[in-house]
């Protein structure tokens, strides 16, 4: 993984046009944005059209970004994740049936354990930490929500579990999430 | 139609981060994240809080054609190889006291301006730890020459020789304008003229860089650029 400082720099030299950093920007972390489409759209022809777009998006507003708001990554991750939902949840661009049973194929069917291990950053360790405090079903229906963009519908259907109980899971595991949170945000 | 309450607020942020915010609540949560600071912090934390989470997510290289597609569709003209090699912003400690490092951190973004009132533009210019340098201030959409209030928060020595030339980035892949040279005074006044005075209201952001004395000899920046900042946009 490309180290932070690095990325922060190249953005920063991208936003004075400098194209050949922004090339070497999409060299470090492209294949990393693109897992992170392809793992939610399931296709990598949507993949494609969605990393592009986002690119563009980044070249166009990288002004917008503040490194006093957040993390490079974490902007340019969002950006990859909010336009492969929009793209996910365009009428008439449901992920088709076929696609769909590949999927309840490809996803575990146990509760991810408490021994989920994120990464060695201290984010990472600070939400290792507050997942363990979950429920497995809160912690299993917001990793799949988050790591491959189902829906409340789709984690219910996936899960056999009525879309009350699904959307309950999610509600009270984001609230311990946030509560633990703020606790090791404070500390740091 | 905005939420108010502070726990409804705080879950839309959620789970629209999350992803499970659909249809047309999700729409809704993007078009207000437009206009409610508030609700773009909430969402910024959630960002933040979760994005540990894709750290499982296993990278796959794209196919080359993806690239090619992005470089052109971010150059509809010429190539501008060259220019930007002139910034030496990686090089070229020389003209630049050893205590500060020549690369650049973006730093804060100001104010939400209202599209018509004259409201008061702050872009705060910081050098590579984030630490704020200098704030340059003025009065949005009036007619006439703007008045640009320039306030030294720290600096670092300027060389006998040397000048420092303020720059308005006007966003784009349009070239910086020279706004004039600043000192370390710690407040300062450049006035910048019509026409340019109307596109200052409009800059992406403003940099500082260090040129020979007089100011830049070519018209754009020839120096190390030490100090940065941008302005927010809606």
């Amino acid at each position: 993984m490309a180290d932070l400082d690095v990325i922060a720099d190249l953005m920063a030299r991208c936003a004075l046009r400098d194209q050949r950093a922004f090339a070497e920007l999409y060299r470090q972390t492209s294949a990393k944005l693109y897992g992170v489409a392809v793992r939610i759209l399931r296709r990598e022809d949507w993949a494609q059209e969605v990393l592009q777009e986002s690119f563009v998006n980044i070249w166009n507003h990288i002004a917008d970004y503040s490194s006093a708001r957040s993390a490079p990554m974490t902007w340019m991750t969002a950006i990859v994740r909010n336009r492969s939902l929009d793209w996910l949840r365009r009428p008439n661009q449901e992920r088709g049936d076929e696609d769909y049973d590949l999927l309840v194929e490809a996803l575990p069917d146990g509760a991810p354990g408490p021994d989920v291990i994120l990464g060695a950053s201290r984010d990472a360790r600070a939400l290792t930490e507050c997942l363990k405090q979950l429920t497995g079903n809160q912690r299993q229906t917001i990793m799949l929500a988050y790591t491959h963009g189902l829906s409340h519908g789709e984690l219910a259907q996936h899960l056999r579990q009525p879309l009350g109980t699904v959307k309950t899971w999610i509600r009270r595991g984001l609230d311990k999430l946030k509560g633990c949170m703020e606790g090791s945000e404070a500390a740091n | 139609m905005r939420a108010r309450n502070p726990q409804l607020r705080e879950a839309l942020a959620a789970e629209y981060v999350l992803g499970t915010l659909q249809g047309a609540a999700r729409r809704r949560m993007e078009r207000s994240l437009k206009d409610d600071p508030g609700m773009r912090r909430l969402v910024a934390a959630w960002q933040e809080r979760l994005a540990p989470l894709g750290e499982t997510i296993e990278p796959v290289e794209p196919p080359a054609q993806v690239w090619r597609n992005i470089q052109a569709r971010i150059q509809p003209g010429a190539r501008r190889a060259g220019f930007w090699a002139n910034l030496r912003f990686w090089r070229g400690a020389s003209l630049v006291s050893t205590a500060l490092a020549v690369a650049l951190a973006v730093y804060l973004a100001i104010l939400a301006p209202g599209p018509s009132a004259p409201q008061t533009r702050v872009v705060v210019l910081a050098g590579q730890q984030g630490a704020p340098a200098m704030t340059v201030s003025w009065q949005t959409r009036q007619k006439g020459p703007r008045r640009l209030r320039v306030r030294v928060v720290s600096h670092d020595e300027m060389k006998t020789g040397t000048a420092w030339e303020l720059w308005m980035l006007p966003g784009g892949d349009r070239k910086p304008v020279s706004l004039g040279l600043v000192d370390t005074r710690p407040t300062q006044e450049l006035v910048v003229p019509e026409p340019r005075a109307q596109a200052i209201d409009d800059a992406a952001g403003m940099a500082m860089s260090v040129e020979p004395a007089g100011g830049s000899p070519t018209g754009l920046p020839t120096g190390p650029v030490i100090y940065q900042g941008f302005s927010s946009w809606l």
